[in-house]
């Protein structure tokens, strides 16, 4: 085999993986394909194209490639900006209210193992329900409010101190201990920003709020209208 | 590193990446109007869960896509439960399994970035299915050149499909 004779079979592969060549030439390529592995490999490769073009619709490739709006960038940019806006207010809100200082930082550690469920958020007219997990190993601190809902409840969780990545599983529990998926978030270091989840589970029906992360289990109970409350527990997994 | 998280990276993911996920958006919901609030929602998305994303698990484009494909399935849903409302657009959306359209654009995409010889080959050879000397003749070319721009044609549009991501 010569050179040239390679090349002239190599370029024949192309019709070859689509199935075009006349039933002599195709014969004559498959005797060369015998001896040559190059040729058997480039061959594999062209035929794994091959496959894909009968997914192709050939009007569509002659249309020319859809377009955004010129403007679509700027609008998106700007809905950013408002959210973005928007989410930092609520979140100085937040802090101020319920006080992540250094003041109740102090308190908290005071209050080691007891749990300290804070006055219902969101003001008179609000129904959310601000928990907080004291009794928490050193350094990690749960933060959760919930918020009822015509399709359920509705949970903001707000975490610090546990190692970076960690998947958390959150659900919710009723009387009759018959478990609520609420979703799942990751913990990322340095991320300052809250997890939105959202269960199935009425809130009135609700009587505890489980976290299960790193291995390890916190419940925190659920009470309406109840400003404060005891007996969370911690049970490693 | 984490992307997204600011509003510049946004930026620029919206200017690398736009144009493909508005391509989509359009060949799957064959609609302009719900194509735009794809993508905008895509980003948006993307840019509320920026911290989650891991350049070590994959692409940003891979990342952003995925995201599309859950909006995409969103609208497909609100918009299955709601009357059609407004002027036809004469673009009938994909009624393909989702995976499937975005291959299917992807490979429509391709055809589209390799050159005008290869494609023009491909489109009359294999999608018209003309004998190679026809489409030689009127091409003015050896009918040989248009069995090696086949093979050309073909070995580049793998090229422009693993620049999309294709990983077969």
């Amino acid at each position: 085999m010569t050179t040239d004779d390679h090349r002239d079979w190599k370029l024949s592969l192309g019709a070859y993986a689509l199935g075009d060549l006349l039933a002599d030439e195709r014969a004559a390529l498959a005797a060369h394909l015998e001896g040559c592995p190059e040729c058997r490999a480039e061959l594999r490769e062209l035929e794994g194209v091959a496959a894909l073009l009968p997914l192709a619709d050939p009007a569509r490739i002659e249309q020319p490639a859809a377009r955004p709006p010129a403007d679509l960038g700027a609008r998106i940019e700007a809905q950013i900006a408002a959210e973005a806006a928007r989410e930092g207010r609520e979140k100085r809100r937040r802090r101020l209210r319920f006080g992540f200082g250094a003041a109740v930082a102090v308190a908290a550690v005071a209050a080691l193992l007891a749990i300290v469920v804070l006055p219902i958020g969101g003001g008179e007219s609000s129904p959310a329900q601000q928990v907080k997990f004291a009794s928490m190993p050193n350094g990690v601190s749960i933060d959760a409010s919930l918020e009822p809902h015509a399709f359920g409840t509705e949970i903001h969780m707000y975490v610090k101190g546990i190692r970076s990545g960690t998947l958390c599983r959150v659900f919710l529990r009723d009387a009759r201990g018959q478990t609520f998926s609420a979703g799942t978030f990751r913990y990322r270091w340095g991320d300052d920003s809250e997890a939105v989840l959202s269960s199935a589970l009425d809130l009135s029906q609700a009587t505890e709020l489980i976290v299960h992360a790193g291995g390890r289990t916190f419940m925190a109970p659920v009470r309406q209208a109840t400003a404060l409350v005891s007996g969370a527990e911690i049970h490693p997994a | 590193m984490p992307a997204l998280t600011r509003e510049r990276d946004v930026r620029e993911a919206y200017a690398a990446h736009s144009g493909e996920l508005y391509g989509f958006a359009m060949r799957s919901l064959g609609d302009a109007g719900l194509a735009e609030e794809a993508v905008q929602e895509t980003f948006l998305r993307a840019w509320k869960a920026g911290e989650r994303y891991d350049p070590e698990i994959g692409s940003l484009r891979t990342w952003l896509f995925a995201i599309l494909r859950n909006v995409v399935i969103d609208l497909g849903r609100a918009r299955a439960a709601r009357p059609r409302v407004g002027p036809e657009t004469g673009i009938e959306p994909s009624v393909e399994p989702l995976e499937q359209a975005l291959l299917a654009w992807q490979v429509e995409e391709a055809m589209r970035r390799i050159g005008e010889d290869h494609r023009k080959v491909l489109l009359e050879t294999h999608f018209r299915a003309r004998p190679y000397a026809e489409v030689a003749a009127e091409m003015g070319v050896p009918e040989g050149t248009i069995k090696s721009r086949v093979y050309y044609g073909l070995k580049a549009l793998r090229v422009a499909l693993e620049e999309m991501g294709y990983d077969d």
